[in-house]
């Protein structure tokens, strides 16, 4: 028979122990958020006294005035208009317009495409489903800045000019620019109510079809995650596959998907700043160009970061609404 | 379920009904067309010169060549550690599976090895020298890993134990071997450059930012207000900007934080700032493992007497680390892709190398090429990390689910 | 009863093994949970707590070994009194022993490895002394030929017996048990209660929170009745279940009968 735990009890357990002072229940975490705190103090205060003493040295400390003096450089397209002689403020804010330009556009591009590739992974097709998969496969695993200098240097600037220019209906891609609405060649020059240059256009199509294919598989996930058990409810109560997809699936899957396409939406936000691949001059392009023109680099950098952090809080917070409104409708 | 006939099959995945007919024939023409200009273009148009008169360029930069043999050596002895690694792992016993020396995926595996080895230098046009270089070398591989899972299991069990600390040893030797000392001509950093430098700057940013992932998600789900607020500190603060503002930061900033001569080579810069970077994601891919561990897991460790520390290490993590595997090399994989961004700041990885070879007026208009097989390279590698991690999760799984709650 | 100052005194059959004391609880939410709860529980004695859901029976159980702090009171556990000090507190948890109602079986962990994970490296005793006891706990619980399957591969039954094995492995004094058949379909019940009362028998301590009436007529010494964060009767099952005294036990037992 095995030796019983109960064999033990007559030995006593109650050898006093002796208690260090610091082993108390409530001291402890207080220590130890104490010495935490402590080092990080100890480093940042030595980085900040580092930082400080080397900008002194440089002359470089902490001013903003430098923002006013005249910018000195061109911005070969703006949506706010800007010339040379206007101060680095303004260059900044130029920058940020175009940067929030080509975000706000690839979010709809993206959205647009992603969730018409995610919803293709459940066609009766199984050509249209292979080619989801393909396309998803594909971008994910090539990096994106590799992707914005194919587009831009071997698809849009191969493009002809002129009268070769592709036409199609309502839409021209020439080298010169994508031309929208009616567009017309007058001397040789195509003309149009809406143009766009190739290189918004390079980094507008790399960011749609790269971020497309992560939206893609979280509105598939999304879908999939609806129990199958939905699906066939819906149809033995009669419902048709249209408005069982709008009416039933879509607002279940929309509750997974949409927190998953916050992070989505802001990696498209931060992977617009890789425009220079393309020669897109956006905030982090001009916040380059400001920083060699006048060496102010910690500003710059603290304009950057804190411009960025805005933008993606913005994001966040609208998707935040959005998805209150979407888990709400369940209760 | 009854086979269907091939035939069949088809008819219903392409054409079941009219409007899906439909498509299927437009997307088989666009397909057949595009596939058509695609090949043509690489069979006529493209001239794989600017590849093949640049390989070396490509693999390892400006790399000195009489030093480049400590390559090679590296090379190789990675090859001899994979080898040794694959046999073992292969040589174990499995409780779902019965021992084979050659399971199908390990043929598959070695005779994909062998076909690189014997087109890719072919098609590079290689001189012959090198061509039998990367034969010999994949030859050791295939020889040690028979070898390992032949004899593998003969190794007394307390040495085999020992057997996975060639690794991070290896990646030590690597780093000497690379960048010289102990004897070895010092080669700067600056010279390192192509793949090598991708490679390099990858696996160290992943081999740190894993510890510190995971210590910052512990610490985001502290009990602690101090440890907890810090980690979502930072790693909100660093998944709030774009990596390349941060690789700017690193190049501007970093020298004026640290006092003079202390702050770091640009191209350790890049990696340290890689390495911060990539820890934040990894805590959060984490911390969603962390989350999917049920209370009683902690509470069942620490009621059988084992302090907080050990339950973590033993009980909480184990289970949390497997949830979180899939996004923990999801995140490799865009950290491998985010390489590229060096690039962007003057660095020559395999991207800021291709874009230098690119600029030489010998190959102008050269584009395309260059970018597809940097593409192809990119897909290839981040694909197989995939990969690997699917067959990694099926193994750390052999036909057991968590404990039934309920 | 027994005075508090026994407990401090050398352990003697019968010893006062744990002794609870005007323990109040709050969450951290406000919830007052417990409202000066004291019990005393001696050595062999088995002790079960029944009471309404919500009533602070697992709360109660859980201040035992330290999984839930409380505000005012005292605990005293084999002698130990549960202060401050982190190390007594692993210290008990050594000595006490827990099964929860969900198993919380490590479900990367072989049978056997649940079973010697705790004993190796808190005790720090040799691998193979521990694996071989293991091994004689689990054939005890009739399990022994499951030792390599993982916990996802066996019933629930077998499950909740290899937690309580787990729990024996590290020799504790006194054995905790929050509704452990309360998971389990009614085909398992029997075979868990059945290693309860083999252990009953065997002279270990005790506190079990159930609702099996069979099983606490027949193995409880005393029966304690909790509601609404209080203890209201104190008895001897026999008495508890035929004839309770108070108007609350009675509803309760109307309620669960
Ligand atoms: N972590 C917590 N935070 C706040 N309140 C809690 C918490 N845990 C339990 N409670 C509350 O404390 C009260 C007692 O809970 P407890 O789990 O001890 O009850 P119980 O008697 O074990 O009930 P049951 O039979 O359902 O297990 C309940 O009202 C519960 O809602
Ligand atoms: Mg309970």
């Amino acid at each position: 028979m095995t030796r019983l735990p109960q064999g033990l009890a007559t030995t006593p357990l109650a050898t006093p122990l002796t208690t260090p002072w610091w082993r108390h229940r409530r001291l402890l975490p207080w220590l130890v958020q104490g010495a935490v705190g402590l080092l990080v103090l100890v480093l940042v205060a030595f980085l900040l006294g580092n930082l400080v003493r080397n900008l002194t040295n440089a002359g470089l400390l902490l001013t903003w005035s430098w923002l006013h003096n005249p910018a000195g450089f061109e911005i070969a397209e703006t949506t706010l208009p800007f010339n040379a002689s206007m101060p680095y403020w303004r260059g900044l804010l130029a920058g940020l317009v175009n940067t929030l330009q080509v975000v706000v556009l690839g979010l709809i591009g993206a959205t647009a495409l992603g969730t018409a590739t995610g919803m293709a992974a459940f066609s009766s097709n199984g050509l249209l489903r292979g080619l989801a998969r393909l396309y998803v496969d594909l971008i994910r695993n090539i990096p994106l800045l590799l992707q914005l200098l194919f587009w831009y240097f071997v698809v849009f600037l191969a493009l002809p000019n002129g009268a070769a220019a592709v036409q199609l209906p309502g839409l021209v891609l020439a080298k010169s620019g994508l031309y929208l609405g009616q567009p017309q060649l007058v001397n040789d020059v195509w003309q149009a109510p809406l143009r766009m240059s190739v290189e918004f256009a390079s980094l507008l199509t790399g960011l749609v079809v790269y971020t497309g294919a992560f939206i893609a598989e979280v509105v598939r996930g999304g879908v999939a995650a609806v129990p199958q058990g939905q699906w066939e409810a819906a149809r033995s109560l009669g419902l048709g596959q249209a408005l069982t997809l709008r009416r039933i699936v879509v607002p279940q899957a929309l509750r997974v998907i949409v927190p998953a396409l916050n992070s989505q939406y802001i990696s498209l936000a931060k992977g617009s700043s890789l425009a220079v691949a393309c020669g897109y001059t956006d905030l982090y392009s001009v916040a380059e160009t400001t920083l060699n023109q006048t060496g102010r680099a910690v500003e710059v950098v603290l304009i950057l970061l804190a411009s960025y952090l805005v933008i993606d809080l913005v994001i966040s917070a609208l998707m935040n609404g959005l998805n209150r409104l979407v888990q709400l409708r369940e209760r | 379920m009854v086979r269907q006939g091939p035939l069949r099959h088809l008819r219903r995945e392409l054409f079941a009904s009219r409007l899906d007919g439909l498509i299927s024939v437009g997307l088989i023409t666009a397909m057949a067309f595009l596939g058509l200009a695609l090949l043509r273009w690489a069979v006529v148009q493209a001239q794989w010169a600017v590849i093949q008169a640049n390989s070396t360029l490509l693999a390892v930069g400006r790399y000195p060549l009489d030093q480049q043999w400590r390559l090679w050596l590296l090379t190789t002895l990675l090859a001899l550690a994979s080898g040794l690694s694959w046999g073992l792992l292969r040589g174990l016993p499995r409780p779902d599976h019965p021992l084979r020396l050659w399971p199908r995926h390990d043929r598959i595996a070695v005779v994909l090895l062998v076909g690189l080895a014997v087109v890719l230098p072919l098609l590079l046009q290689l001189s012959l020298n090198i061509q039998m270089r990367w034969w010999c070398i994949t030859g050791l591989l295939v020889l040690c890993r028979w070898a390992a899972g032949r004899w593998g299991q003969a190794i007394p069990r307390p040495w085999r134990r020992w057997v996975p600390v060639i690794w991070p040893l290896l990646y030590g030797a690597g780093l000497v071997l690379i960048s010289g000392g102990l004897g070895l001509v010092r080669v700067a950093p600056s010279a390192w450059g192509g793949l090598l430098l991708t490679l390099l700057q990858a696996s160290f940013a992943i081999l740190l930012c894993f510890p510190l992932g995971v210590g910052l998600a512990l610490g985001r789900r502290s009990a602690l207000p101090l440890l907890r607020w810090g980690s979502v500190l930072y790693i909100e603060f660093i998944r709030g900007a774009p990596l390349i503002t941060l690789l700017f930061l690193g190049q501007n900033i970093l020298g004026f934080l640290l006092p003079g001569g202390l702050a770091p080579d640009r191209v350790w810069r890049a990696a340290w700032i890689l390495t911060f970077f990539a820890a934040a994601y990894v805590a959060e891919a984490v911390r969603s493992g962390l989350a999917a561990i049920p209370a009683g897991q902690l509470e069942a460790a620490r009621s059988l007497g084992l302090p907080l520390p050990q339950a973590l290490i033993h009980v909480v993590l184990p289970q949390a680390l497997k949830v979180a595997l899939p996004a923990i090399v999801g995140q490799f994989i865009s950290l491998l892709q985010d390489t590229t961004l060096l690039s962007l700041i003057g660095l020559l990885d395999l991207l800021g190398t291709a874009r230098t070879v690119m600029a030489n007026p010998a190959y102008l208009g050269k584009n395309a090429e260059v970018y597809l097989v940097l593409a192809v390279l990119f897909w290839c590698c981040c694909a197989a990390l995939g990969l690997g991690s699917r067959a990694l999760e099926t193994r750390l799984n052999p036909n057991h689910q968590p404990a039934a709650s309920r | 009863m027994t005075s508090p100052a026994a407990a401090t005194s050398t352990t003697i059959a019968g010893a006062v093994m744990i002794e609870a004391q005007g323990v109040e609880k709050w969450y951290g939410n406000g919830y007052h949970a417990l409202r000066g709860v004291d019990l005393t529980v001696h050595q062999g004695e088995v002790v079960v707590i029944m009471g309404p859901s919500g009533s602070g029976k697992s709360t109660f159980l859980r201040t035992f070994n330290g999984l839930e702090e409380f505000q005012h009171g005292t605990i005293t556990v084999d002698g130990i009194t549960l202060g401050d000090d982190l190390r007594q507190i692993d210290a008990i948890r050594r000595e006490v022993g827990m099964v929860f109602q969900q198993f919380n079986l490590f479900p990367h962990l072989t049978v056997l490895e649940n079973l010697t994970l705790a004993p190796i490296k808190v005790r720090q005793r040799p691998q193979h002394q521990v694996e071989s006891q293991a091994l004689e706990l689990l054939e005890r619980v009739g399990i022994h030929e499951q030792a390599h399957k993982y916990p996802g591969q066996l019933s629930g039954g077998q499950q909740q017996r290899v937690a309580i094995a787990r729990s024996l492995c590290m020799e504790p004094r006194i054995m905790l048990f929050d509704e452990p058949t309360s998971a389990l379909d009614p085909e398992m019940v029997q075979e868990v209660l059945e290693v309860m009362r083999e252990l009953a028998k065997e002279g270990m301590t005790m506190v079990v929170v159930t609702h099996e009436v069979k099983f606490a007529r027949q193995v409880a010494s005393r029966v304690v009745l909790m509601a609404e964060g209080r203890v209201v009767e104190v008895a001897p099952p026999d008495q508890f279940f035929s004839n309770p005294q108070h108007e609350r036990s009675k509803q309760f037992l109307g309620q669960i009968a």
